[in-house]
């Protein structure tokens, strides 16, 4: 048994039955045999009541019981592994042995230990037959026990001297930790059967005499924690925790509570020694009974609390029967609960269980609502202390178990609004149940919430979001958004400026990114007078998300004083915006709040956040139109080709070998639930359209120019790609469809690009996602033709001596004003060398775009210029001559160069033109 | 056409190599008196040379190869050639001397010349004055003094007039890449520029009179020869090409002066400032003190000289740049004689 106490009792499967355990017993392998089996609280004496005494003693004898066995089957190599544990595990009891002297077992196993070895020793031909391992082992094995024996010298001669009473020692101490296995031990062990009987009556002797005189003496506490013990079991806790708290006044007799009984036991044992083992087992049951009588009978002296249940043991009993149950009495309840927090080996589980019956207590008792605030807060700080690792999520029980718990809280606070509850009210000063004054409760609801959100969001990052599961959770968000709603009502009465700025953060964070589809309605349909149906004006009553995020936005940015506060509250105002398309709202916000500027600064999350609402922002232009700024605004994510990281969305696979454990943990807390993404494939698509609708135009004007820049690596790099296959099926992907599509447009044929933009695929993937799928699409289609008609004539213009505009328009499914202003627009950027005949509606080229050759020529003479100026530089210094003379006839060297340009001849050209 | 060249030149040179072989041989001519003045070529080396780059170059690609021949007097006999086996990554351990032996002794068992006497290379639009180049080139006439480069032009041959050239390192090159001192002083003393990198051998290319006679029978028996490569005015291609090349050189050999010229700055700046006014200034104080003076000369001493960058690099690209040049100015010389042609015929037939 006590192998299960040393690998630590915090688990749960360990508080299973005894049978269980006992399957999972035999550690060592050689245990064939099932063990008797033992009844339930004899074990749980046992286990509850430890001494430090009794774990070290303990671990000894597990040792040197697998060093027997060892000794059996020879093998000598485990003998000495354990003999080295031994000897470590007897350091550790050093403090325990010098108070009580060397444990005579283990001078006993150091003994046999070494007469075994000389044995096998002597044994030459044995040693013949040993393999390498164990005659190597040997040698060591002895070399050290010789050693280590000379220390206990004095001992271990007392013990051959006199080994009977040894053996009995050995044999008691095998028996208590063990019933079970102490009678393989008897079958098993070197010592004969007969000794063993004898030493067997020989029991209750010597030293145990002593532990029942003790037990006289602490008959009375040790009922009590056997008591504790009882119910322990019944509320299915293996853990020693309540045993603690009861047992503060009776640690003393705690240390003897183990020995106590099962002394009585050996007692009983050696009576029985010599009936078959099924007769033993029923006078354990026949005991077993006489002692719950006992208890019973004792019980009368307690006070049980059923709280309507009628299972009696599976109620632990709070308070002594006849106890007044006052404040005093339950608030000291309470702090012995509470002190117990945080402990190691605490039973959470228990505790909160603990706790909730004190408020029935304490609801029953009509204390006042001050305590069972006070309680409240208390068992939602054990339900949240209920995991101790910050990774894990609470269970659905636990969660919904909270949220109860907080909705009553809130009740009660609502109810009474004479209560103060607040962290700096001090316990000392805290008011719980003097009616006459205001009622002072230490605790901040707020902390509570904003942990409760936090809970949540961890709760949602855990649940696989492609399950049912994530839906089942995800409805309890309407439960959170209510309680923080209810504390924001509660605080905006009471709490102060900063509390009321956090709770309404808090809001926002639940609000910002929703699409408010009621407004939207709203916006759509103008109220048409009183036809409004009933169900209508219900919906209506709610407020505009957009007023609400106005509305406490502005206090936040009036009220806040820390900065990380504002900062979420602008980010998330801004996402709203966005959101709802209010482009220029969202980018006046986001120029004024200077954040693109400090945000590297933030930490981890905040920048998240300003990432999610960059994304959001480029979306939201894109819808309008704005490519431009789209693409602006999403570049810096897309570059990176990080964008799920950058949007808290996933981790990436590729750097999974760069981040150890510890990082890997603190990024996965980041992550931003599931319901909160924004779509990647919707993103990227909105980008590289963008993208293609500058980036087209662009290069077609600039197609011999040496020096252009890309607009976009992104989208060049996934025209390579595209260009890069060796066989171009239709397109499937999004990027394969942009590509395709780029290519069209880059031969001005718009009719193709459009149908590669917008499609069944496209409007499956990416498209439909758009609150406003078809303003988006229309707004595109005419996007596509304008950039279209510019690519034509950049790419087609040297074809041409002039071009109607009608055929243009005809071309492109243009009104001809249309035409007309891009045109004009083209000219007047330079971009276009042309003239508008006006009469006739024709453009008419200048046919001033040199041809390749000239152009190359005319690169070839920018470069040679900047060689001689190089080159002349490197002649000043041998000359020795700085600037002066050769400096200045550069300078109007390099202003002559201009005429070469394209400017000089169009200013000619145009000259003539008109 | 190559054939064609052979039939119509078995003692001529080719119409392009002659001209630059007539001038630039006399120049260098005087410039050192190199063992070889004159290289004579076999048909079937240049068939071969013209048939390796046919089956294995393409593109940016090179292909190389071994000559083999004899020194007769001041004359160059190239008899043979081999190529050498294109690289792959797979065989990294393919050992080329080993290889080169091999075929050699092999040629020698059926009676062939042997003398290793130089090495060919194709070309991609005439950029061949590299490193690479004038490494190998200098091993070898380390070696084998009479040996000669080959370059074939592919390209050019393909329009219609065969390219081949021999080059060799001149004398004054030769001692410059002994010394293996690049440093601007070092070929300051050389007195070396671009212009006396190479010198151009010229070529006669022979054939046996059985081949001719082969030639001339084949020639008459063969329909319209398919000689308008040598008219055809598309060629804005080519001088593109050309153009693009020469400003890449362009753009480095502005880097490469922008280096030196940083270093020319540093080293003045070192020689000049501040550690040298002080010093007087201090030897000044300690004149009026009545003390020595302090030493000057310790000043390299104090500074390390700043790396000077190594010029030859930049010769060569000054080297390369001509080569371009030489071959935009014969292109378009040849190009607008055509034009005129063109315009002439027009005229004629309205």
């Amino acid at each position: 048994m006590s192998r299960f106490f040393t690998t630590g009792s915090d688990s749960e499967s360990e508080s299973s039955l005894s049978g269980e355990e006992l399957v999972t017993k035999p550690v060592g392998g050689n245990y064939g045999k099932q063990p008797l089996l033992l009844s339930e609280d004899e074990e749980d004496t046992k286990r509850v009541v430890r001494s430090a005494k009794d774990k070290r003693f303990e671990e000894l004898t597990n040792l040197i019981r697998t060093i027997r066995n060892a000794m059996k089957i020879r093998d000598v190599t485990k003998c000495l592994e354990e003999f080295e544990l031994l000897g470590k595990a007897y350091g550790k009891a050093k403090s325990i042995v010098d108070k009580e002297g060397v444990p005579r077992f283990y001078i006993r196993i150091l003994a046999d230990l070494e007469d075994y070895l000389n044995e096998l020793w002597e044994d030459k031909e044995g040693k013949k037959k040993m393999n390498k391992n164990n005659a190597k082992a040997l040698s060591t094995l002895r070399q050290k026990i010789r050693k280590y024996n000379r220390d206990f010298e004095s001992h271990i001669t007392s013990y051959k001297q006199n080994p009977e009473q040894s053996a009995d020692e050995d044999a008691e101490k095998n028996e208590e930790d063990s019933e079970g296995s102490s009678d393989e031990d008897e079958d098993e062990d070197g010592v004969s059967a007969a000794t063993f009987l004898k030493k067997k009556s020989e029991a209750p002797s010597g030293e145990s005499r002593k532990f029942l005189k003790k037990m006289d003496d602490e008959d009375e506490d040790s009922e009590d924690s056997e008591d504790d013990e009882d119910w322990d079991t019944g509320s299915t806790s293996s853990d020693s925790d309540s045993e603690e708290e009861e047992g503060k006044q009776t640690a003393l007799a705690s240390r003897f509570l183990k020995k106590a009984p099962t002394t009585d036991e050996d007692k009983k044992a050696a009576e029985k020694k010599r009936e078959d083992k099924a007769k033993k087992k029923h006078d354990r049951k026949s005991k077993r009974l006489d002692e719950e009588e006992e208890e019973d009978n004792e019980g009368g002296e307690w006070e049980r609390v059923r709280g309507g249940v009628p299972l009696v043991k599976e109620k632990p009993k709070m308070f002594a029967k006849g106890t007044e149950i006052t404040h005093a009495v339950v608030i000291k309840k309470l702090n012995e609960i509470l002190q117990a927090r945080g402990k190691k080996g605490t039973d959470r589980a228990a505790q909160i269980e603990l706790l909730q019956l004190l408020v029935q207590i304490a609801a029953e008792n009509n204390l006042g609502e001050g305590v069972i605030v006070k309680i409240k807060f208390n068992i939602i700080a054990s339900l949240y202390d209920y995991n101790p690792n910050l990774a894990t999520y609470m269970k659905p029980e636990m969660w919904g178990k909270c949220l109860d718990c907080i909705n009553e809280l809130m009740d009660i606070l609502f109810a009474n609004p004479n209560i103060f509850v607040g962290e700096n009210i001090l316990e000392e000063s805290e008011n719980l149940h003097n009616a006459d004054q205001p009622l002072r409760v230490r605790g901040c609801i707020l902390t509570l919430v904003e942990r409760m959100d936090e809970e949540f969001t961890k709760i949602m990052q855990n649940t696989d979001p492609h399950s049912q599961e994530y839906v089942e959770h995800l409805k309890d968000e309407a439960q959170v958004c209510a309680i923080i709603e209810r504390v924001q009502r509660y605080l905006e009465e009471k709490g102060t400026t900063e509390e009321v700025c956090r709770i309404y953060l808090l809001r926002i964070l639940h609000t910002y990114y929703k699409f408010d589809y009621k407004a939207h309605q709203r916006q759509l349909t103008p109220p048409e007078g009183s036809s409004k149906s009933e169900q209508d004006q219900a919906e209506n009553e709610g407020e505009d998300s957009a007023v609400l995020m106005e509305r406490l936005c502005k206090y936040i940015y009036a009220k806040d004083r820390t900065d990380r506060i504002r900062t979420c509250a602008i980010l998330c105002h801004i996402y709203h915006h966005a959101l709802h398309s209010r482009w220029y709202q969202a980018r006046d916000l986001m120029l004024m709040s200077h954040l693109q500027d400090n945000i590297q600064h933030a930490d981890p999350p905040v920048q998240i956040l300003y990432n999610r609402t960059m994304v959001q922002l480029g979306i939201c232009a894109f819808r309008q139109g704005l490519t431009k700024d789209a693409h602006n605004a999403l570049l810096d994510i897309q570059s990176s080709g990080r964008a799920k990281e950058l949007l808290g969305q996933g981790l990436l696979l590729r750097s999974l070998q760069e981040r150890n454990q510890e990082q890997e943990k603190v990024e996965r807390r980041r992550q931003v639930p599931f319901h909160l993404h924004i779509n990647l494939e919707l993103l990227e698509c909105v980008y590289l359209v963008s993208a293609m609708l500058l980036e087209i135009p662009y290069m077609a004007a600039h197609e011999s120019d040496a020096r252009r820049r890309m607009i976009s690596k992104q989208f060049h790099h996934q025209l390579r790609v595209g260009e890069r296959q060796p066989l171009l099926g239709p397109p499937e992907s999004m990027r394969e469809h942009v590509v395709a599509a780029s290519k069209a447009m880059k031969m001005g044929d718009w009719k193709t690009c459009h149908s590669f933009i917008i499609n069944e695929k496209m409007n499956g993937k990416v498209w439909d996602l758009f609150p406003e799928a078809d303003k988006v699409r229309t707004m595109l289609v005419r996007k596509i033709q304008e950039e279209s008609l510019r690519t034509y004539l950049f790419t087609y213009s040297s074809v041409y001596d002039s071009i109607s505009m009608e055929t243009l328009s005809d071309m492109f499914e243009l009104d001809l004003p249309t035409v007309h202003s891009i045109i004009s627009k083209m000219i007047i950027n330079e971009e276009l060398m042309a003239s508008l005949d006006q009469p006739t509606q024709t453009v008419v080229m200048h046919r001033t775009e040199p041809t390749a050759q000239q152009n190359l020529a005319l690169q070839l003479a920018e470069k040679l210029g900047s060689l001689v100026e190089n080159n002349e530089r490197v002649f000043d210094h041998k000359q020795g001559t700085y600037g002066g003379y050769f400096r200045d006839q550069k300078d109007g060297y390099r202003k002559n160069e201009g005429y070469m340009r394209r400017g000089g001849y169009r200013q000619q050209q145009s000259q003539t033109a008109y | 056409m190559a054939s064609r060249k052979e039939g119509t030149g078995s003692t001529a040179t080719s119409s392009s190599s002659t001209a630059g072989a007539a001038g630039k041989g006399k120049g260098k001519g005087g410039s050192g008196d190199s063992a070889v003045k004159q290289v004579q070529i076999d048909g079937l080396v240049v068939l071969k040379i013209i048939k390796h780059y046919q089956e294995e170059g393409q593109g940016t690609e090179v292909v190389q190869g071994v000559l083999l021949g004899l020194v007769v007097e001041d004359r160059l006999e190239i008899t043979n050639c081999f190529p050498f086996p294109q690289h792959t990554e797979d065989d990294a351990d393919f050992d080329e001397v080993q290889y080169q032996m091999e075929m050699m002794r092999s040629l020698r068992h059926v009676n062939i010349d042997h003398l290793h006497v130089g090495w060919y290379q194709s070309t991609y639009y005439g950029s061949f004055v590299t490193r690479a180049l004038l490494d190998s080139q200098f091993s070898y006439q380390h070696a084998i003094e009479e040996s000669v480069v080959l370059i074939y032009d592919p390209i050019k041959t393909a329009q219609g007039s065969l390219s081949l050239k021999a080059y060799r390192l001149t004398p004054k090159l030769m001692e410059v890449c002994k010394e293996k001192d690049f440093s601007p002083e070092a070929l300051k003393k050389a007195n070396i520029t671009f212009e006396y990198m190479f010198e151009e051998v010229p070529i006669v290319i022979k054939n046996s009179h059985l081949i001719n006679v082969l030639m001339w029978e084949l020639e008459k028996k063969s329909a319209v020869a398919d000689k308008h490569e040598l008219l055809s005015l598309a060629s804005s291609n080519h001088l593109g090409k050309n153009l693009q090349l020469l400003m890449d050189r362009v753009d480095e050999m502005s880097q490469d002066i922008v280096k030196y010229n940083t270093y020319m700055r540093n080293t003045s700046k070192q020689q000049q400032q501040k550690h040298q006014q002080r010093r007087q200034q201090e030897n000044m104080q300690r004149q009026s003190r009545g003390e020595p003076p302090l030493p000057e000369e310790d000043l390299s001493k104090l500074f390390k000289p700043p790396q000077p960058p190594a010029r030859m690099d930049s010769l060569l690209i000054a080297g390369q740049i001509n080569t371009y040049c030489q071959n935009i100015k014969e292109f378009t010389a040849q190009n607008l004689g055509k034009l005129f042609m063109a315009q002439a015929l027009q005229e004629y037939n309205n």
